[in-house]
């Protein structure tokens, strides 16, 4: 196994060695279950899955923050970043690998969202496009979350600081994009709606997958997984 | 010998603050190295740019002549470290983190199992391996930190306050479990506790506000530090003033102190020597023989380790008061 790996597979396994991961996974779970109950699982109404999506990309909004707040701060805060910083293990396979795993976490608490999908096809007869799509908007969002979120865990040892970093970022994000944006005025309204992640997820949940999103979604993720790295890195600068 | 560390006056500014300040160091291999000095000193700094955690401001640290900055990834794979209060996933069996350590040095399949075995044997931790390194008590703890330190088999091992925290059980049985390592590779030991480097180490450094203030063996050490011989001479004499004036007649002799009496006339009294004087034990035996005084004890008086020690960190904490 790979240094990546075997990071990626300590933290992944470490959200389920503590009650952390559970909590997470069952607040989340509690939280989408009701909305699909309640809302989706309407009688006469559309087998879509609209809203559990809608729901969701608020939750993980919270959630994302809570999974990648410890990824790099806990390691500062328990002095463990020294013996993996003493590990002939590059900075690139610390973040990656820690990122990989919190995906991977990530995705873990997102599987037994299928079920509401079987249960609609027992129920009902749902379009699977906008289906694929309102999950692809999910991953790609989560992405971005633990991307930011792993950032902000690197330039803190306090995990409540990087989960508010986080939040407060995408928070300030989308009033740049919305409020900002009318507030201005062209030209500075268009590139600022750009920014808007609402609006991006918007469009996948009508099923529309725009190559700009994928680019925008990927390209941000990436950007800010190198800040980190070089936020670790720059501990070795002379 | 070939050299296994060089540092070339390294500097280290944090700030404000110069932490580090022109250490230059060789340690030829196979050598054990005790790195001692107060709180602040800058051992532990001097650790971390060693092993390439930190850069120094300037100056070149090297392992094996490959400097720790720029080929950092090959001299990292060359050193065993146990960073000071041994921080580790508390969450992790040891077993785990054992694998996972040994994953980090590449080492896969039956190598990895093999290292993993063998580090838990030469750390005693066999019936510690199924556990949760969280339940652990913290001499347990110390070994996992050791055993992951171990497991790449590094030529050079840097044990950073192995015994710090530990009760006396455990710090005796860390400290046989360090000299049975020693021998096997170089090592460096951090230290402030003087008896464990005392007994472990071929070679002892101290350092102070960031400098090295004294370099060699503990033999050599002391044989520098002890200045002016001295003698130690116990007696029973009819008073102080008669014991004194007697003592300070023999040749060579400088200084008498009398450090004791006892009211039956027993009387020990400590006589310094000029350097390069001859044993002068048969003549101190000769004086209380021709005086009819019965002498009790007769020794050579040498500095300790901790005595040396605490005057060059006086000097240290003196030069920077001046500065």
């Amino acid at each position: 196994m790979t240094p990546l790996f075997a990071i990626a597979r300590r933290e992944f396994a470490s959200f389920f060695r503590s009650s952390t991961g559970w909590v997470i996974i069952a607040l989340y779970l509690l939280l989408s279950g009701f909305y699909v109950a309640f809302v989706t699982l309407k009688p006469n109404d559309p087998a879509s899955m609209r809203a559990f999506f809608s729901v969701s990309r608020w939750l993980l909004l919270v959630v994302a923050p809570a999974i990648s707040m410890k990824l790099l701060a806990d390691e500062f805060r328990a002095g463990t970043i020294e013996p993996l910083a003493a590990a002939p293990v590059s900075e690139w396979a610390v973040v990656f690998g820690k990122y990989l795993g919190a995906f991977a976490f990530l995705l873990a608490m997102l599987a037994p969202t299928l079920l509401y999908v079987a249960l609609l096809e027992h129920l009902a007869n749902p379009d699977y496009g906008p289906i694929l799509c309102g999950y692809l908007a999910l991953l790609l969002t989560g992405a971005l979350y633990l991307a930011v979120g792993t950032l902000a865990s690197s330039l803190t040892q306090n995990q409540v600081v990087a989960l508010l970093l986080t939040l407060f970022f995408f928070i300030g994000m989308e009033v740049i994009a919305t409020q900002v944006a009318v507030m201005l005025g062209p030209p500075w309204d268009r590139p600022l709606f750009s920014l808007s992640l609402s609006r991006r997820v918007e469009d996948f949940a009508r099923g529309v997958v725009d190559t700009s999103h994928l680019v925008f979604f990927t390209v941000l993720s990436a950007w800010f997984l190198i800040l980190a790295v070089v936020r670790l890195e720059s501990r070795r600068w002379r | 010998m070939k050299t296994i560390l060089s540092l070339n006056n390294v500097h280290k500014h944090f700030g404000s603050i110069h932490a580090i300040r022109g250490l230059t160091l060789d340690v030829p291999s196979g050598q054990i190295l005790g790195l001692l000095g107060p709180n602040g000193a800058g051992k532990t700094t001097s650790i971390r740019i060693i092993t390439g955690v930190l850069p120094p401001s300037r100056g070149n640290a090297s392992i094996e002549g490959l400097d720790t900055i720029d080929h950092s990834i090959q001299v990292r794979k060359k050193i065993g470290y146990l960073p000071e209060s041994a921080p580790l996933y508390r969450e992790m069996r040891v077993v785990d983190y054992l694998r996972y350590r040994a994953a980090l040095y590449s080492l896969r399949g039956r190598v990895r199992t093999d290292a993993v075995n063998r580090a838990i044997d030469l750390c005693r931790l066999r019936e510690a391996r199924s556990r949760v390194i969280g339940e652990l008590s913290k001499g347990y703890r110390q070994r996992v930190g050791l055993a992951a330190a171990l497991l790449h088999d590094p030529p050079l091992l840097i044990l950073d306050e192995p015994t710090s925290g530990l009760d006396p059980a455990q710090v005796a049985e860390t400290r046989k479990l360090i000299r049975d390592l020693a021998g096997r590779r170089s090592m460096i030991l951090v230290s402030h506790v003087l008896p464990e480097v005392e007994k472990t180490c071929d070679r002892i450094v101290i350092l102070a506000r960031g400098k090295i203030r004294a370099d060699g063996t503990t033999h050599d050490l002391l044989a520098g530090a002890s200045g002016s011989p001295r003698f130690l001479i116990e007696a029973r004499a009819p008073d102080a003033q008669a014991f004194r004036g007697a003592l300070v007649t023999v040749p060579d002799a400088q200084m008498v102190d009398i450090i004791s009496e006892e009211p039956s006339g027993w009387r020990r009294a400590l006589v310094s020597f000029s350097s390069g004087a001859a044993d002068p034990r048969p003549l101190l035996a000769e004086v209380c023989a021709r005086s009819n005084w019965p002498l009790r004890e007769l020794r050579a008086e040498t500095a300790s380790l901790e005595e040396l020690y605490i005057r060059l960190v006086e000097r240290a904490d003196g030069e920077e008061a001046a500065a």
